[in-house]
């Protein structure tokens, strides 16, 4: 009986344990898609056709920026390399290929059926080696109730506002704000200030480079005097709750703002709900260009990951055009094969996608890339939150915070080693 | 052979038989001492994996730094932040203001329903709702009747008492946020606070409340020399869980007002999440462990004190 009750427990735990073993698994590590609700997609929507059509499992780890590097340098160094696909910011790629990290991409097979937009093809070919396959972008737009459109500034139309004219500018953004404030009786402006919220990416990736050509290089410059003045006259234009708001697809819906700017893919919520009530605008011109944040996510390989092979076919089908349509509808990250922009019919995503198209091709443009800092990625945008709250919330003279702040900003590149941008 | 002697041996027939029972004694005696302890080791297990485990990586990522080691920067860049200066203040203020505010309306909702009124279950029920509910759902709830699109400012447009929504969150409503903050923590955490004075209540003798009566004592005498002195235990109990909560605070500030009102523990949070600085949230946390630590201290010698007094 002792044996009988012995072998059946050796039975239960051995064999789906060995069938664990011999069932090919992918470990696939991924910056993008932290999320519950995107994690929760991808694992469901996208992996799960890649295991129906290939019989290889795929184990999707969603991590933070500065886990992703330590584990994949640690992982690297040891020799004992698990991660076999990896999904990460360009700027990642490039520092996990400065140490030696990754492997070169060009060796491996052609991915057929698919065009991969100019731009994007060129940025993952990092110092001549191919350092990852692009995958999906994301940027931030401004999304605009119709409605506001009714109080457009003298000199200002709407297809100016949409096209990405040059008389879209900040100033012009500020007399809209002025009328809709006069109009409605209260600043209808949002901007998702709160923890949580992608402001500072806002500060440092549109309104800097519009006002000053880079995102820190001159952090403390008179142009950057110059723009904090121009925050400070907007700010009266900016609800008051924004402080409070981390996404701006509520307040858009609710009806608390008629003007937000934020990630498209937290704007998607609010035009996937009301469709028809919303249009998307590139950013407004500053004096030097028009400041944008590119976000490519590409994907990846580990050096020396194990079973290549199968990690290349993950890549192939991740990069396929019908899973990068997939992805935009579950997530709101663009697609960046051409056939894919195909499959994007009317409707919100294509509300989006237009605007997400205007912004990359309006004149002037100025694209920024996030800064790659690693570990000090999120004190990097806590300084330009601080700046903003110490200048425009409490009122301290620009003169006095920014010159503090951006001696901590210059260290932080230094630590890195990462050149000022 | 003694009679004396015969019956000892009766008693212990054999010298080995006699040795053998006093190592049983002896062994039950062991195993009597250790039961405290073994029925324990659960806990103490489950206390040193989950509690005291995390607790010691807390002191040793706040007293490193990745690349110097040992430091006392973390404390010291806390320590003189005005962050923390602001964070402290306002942790401190929210404790003094909701604290004393959740005693008199605890101990005053107990009596009310301590008089056992008929519907007095149904309002046990009503007032204990929020204790069911997390501190995000009732930040979200509250959000939801004080935004400017929300259900009061609706109410107070249709009711034609004002025309244009109040605002009650955003930086330059410090003020407000404050006060709707109270109102939040006053409706999410009175209910504890309530249970145990009422638990308290009830175990009170009604004897002496009678022979009070019979005296002549009015409404105030009774509840002044009677109630509160008796409540005692139940109130001092109220207040120490109550202030180790208040040290905590963080879901429904978070929820409400972001860091418009920066708390330590939402400090602590910032530091982890959105910075992503482990040695510096690790340093806040430290320091709310240590004030939680010294306002427990307090509390225990005082509720010592009194015991004896008594």
């Amino acid at each position: 009986m002792k044996k009988l009750i012995l072998i059946s427990i050796l039975v239960l735990v051995f064999v789906p344990l060995s069938s664990a073993i011999a069932a090919e698994q992918l470990i696939f590590l991924s910056t993008q898609f932290n999320p519950v609700s995107e994690m929760q997609f991808i694992t469901e929507e996208v992996l799960s056709g890649f295991t129906n059509e290939t019989g290889i499992k795929v184990e999707f780890v969603p991590v933070q920026y500065a886990d992703f590097v330590n584990r994949i340098l640690a992982e690297v160094k040891t020799g004992k390399v698990v991660t076999n696909v990896i999904a990460e910011l360009h700027g990642g790629f490039d520092y996990l290929l400065s140490e030696n990290a990754i492997e070169d991409l060009s060796t491996m097979p052609e991915l057929p059926e698919r065009t991969f937009l100019k731009t994007f093809d060129e940025y993952s070919e990092i110092r001549g080696v191919k350092a990852y396959i692009p995958w999906t972008q994301a940027t931030f737009v401004v999304a605009i109730n119709k409605e506001a459109l009714e109080y457009l500034p003298e000199g200002l139309t709407q297809d100016d506002v949409l096209e990405g004219n040059p008389n879209w500018d900040y100033e012009a953004l500020l007399r809209w704000g002025e009328n809709l404030k006069e109009a409605k009786g209260a600043p209808m402006i949002g901007l998702a200030m709160a923890p949580g919220g992608l402001f500072h990416r806002f500060l440092h990736g549109y309104i800097y480079p519009s006002y000053t050509g880079s995102q820190a290089k001159d952090f403390a410059s008179q142009d950057a005097m110059d723009m904090w003045e121009y925050l400070i006259r907007l700010n009266e234009y900016i609800h008051p709750a924004s402080t409070t708001w981390s996404n701006m697809s509520e307040p858009l819906l609710k009806g608390e703002v008629l003007i937000g700017w934020d990630h498209a893919a937290r704007l998607i919520q609010a035009l996937t709900t009301k469709p028809d009530d919303f249009v998307v605008a590139p950013a407004p011109l500053g004096p030097k260009g028009r400041g944008y944040i590119l976000v490519i996510a590409g994907l990846g390989m580990p050096k020396d990951a194990p079973n290549k092979e199968d990690g290349w076919k993950l890549i192939e089908y991740l990069t396929r055009p019908s899973t990068q349509a997939l992805i935009l509808q579950g997530t709101g990250f663009f697609p960046i094969v051409e056939e894919a922009e195909k499959e994007i019919t009317e409707g919100a995503l294509k509300t989006l996608s237009d605007g997400v198209t205007k912004q990359a091709n309006a004149p002037l443009g100025i694209p920024c890339l996030i800064p790659s800092l690693g570990a000090f990625g999120g004190e990097f945008g806590n300084i330009y939150r601080m700046a903003f709250e110490r200048i425009v919330l409490k009122g301290e003279d620009p003169n006095k915070v920014l010159p503090e702040l951006n001696e901590r900003l210059e260290e932080i590149f230094e630590e890195v080693d990462v050149p000022l941008q | 052979m003694s009679l004396y002697n015969k019956s000892r041996e009766d008693a212990h027939p054999s010298r080995d038989g006699h040795l053998l029972k006093r190592n049983t004694n002896h062994k039950a005696k062991t195993l009597k001492n250790y039961t405290p302890y073994l029925l324990c080791l659960p806990a103490i297990l489950y206390l040193a994996i989950f509690i005291g485990y995390p607790l010691i990586q807390a002191f040793v990522l706040a007293f490193t730094k990745p690349s110097v080691g040992f430091t006392l920067d973390n404390l010291k860049s806390v320590l003189t932040s005005q962050g923390f200066k602001e964070a402290l203040g306002n942790t401190l203020l929210i404790s003094v203001i909701v604290i004393p505010l959740q005693i008199v309306l605890a101990l005053f909702l107990s009596l009310f329903v301590n008089t056992r009124f008929k519907g007095h279950m149904f309002l046990i029920y009503v007032i204990t709702i929020p204790l069911a509910l997390s501190e995000i759902t009732a930040g979200l709830m509250s959000y939801s009747i004080f935004s400017s699109m929300g259900f009061l400012n609706k109410l107070l447009i249709n009711l034609n008492l004002i025309d244009k929504p109040i605002y009650f969150f955003g930086y330059t409503y410090k003020l407000r946020e404050f006060i709707v903050i109270i109102l939040s923590e006053l409706w999410r955490a009175t209910p504890l606070v309530f249970v145990i004075l009422l638990a308290g209540l009830q175990s009170i003798d009604k004897e002496y409340i009678e022979a009070a009566e019979v005296d002549g004592a009015t409404w105030w005498e009774k509840l002044t020399k009677i109630i509160i002195p008796l409540l005692q235990p139940s109130l001092l109990s109220a207040l120490l869980l109550r202030t180790t909560f208040a040290f905590q605070v963080f879901g429904n500030i978070w929820i409400l007002v972001g860091r418009d009102i920066p708390v330590l523990a939402g400090e602590a949070y910032y530091w982890q999440t959105e910075i992503r600085n482990a040695n510096i949230a690790s340093a806040y946390a430290i320091i709310i462990a240590i004030l939680t630590i010294i306002f427990a201290f307090l509390y225990i010698k005082t509720l010592e004190s009194s015991y004896l007094e008594s």
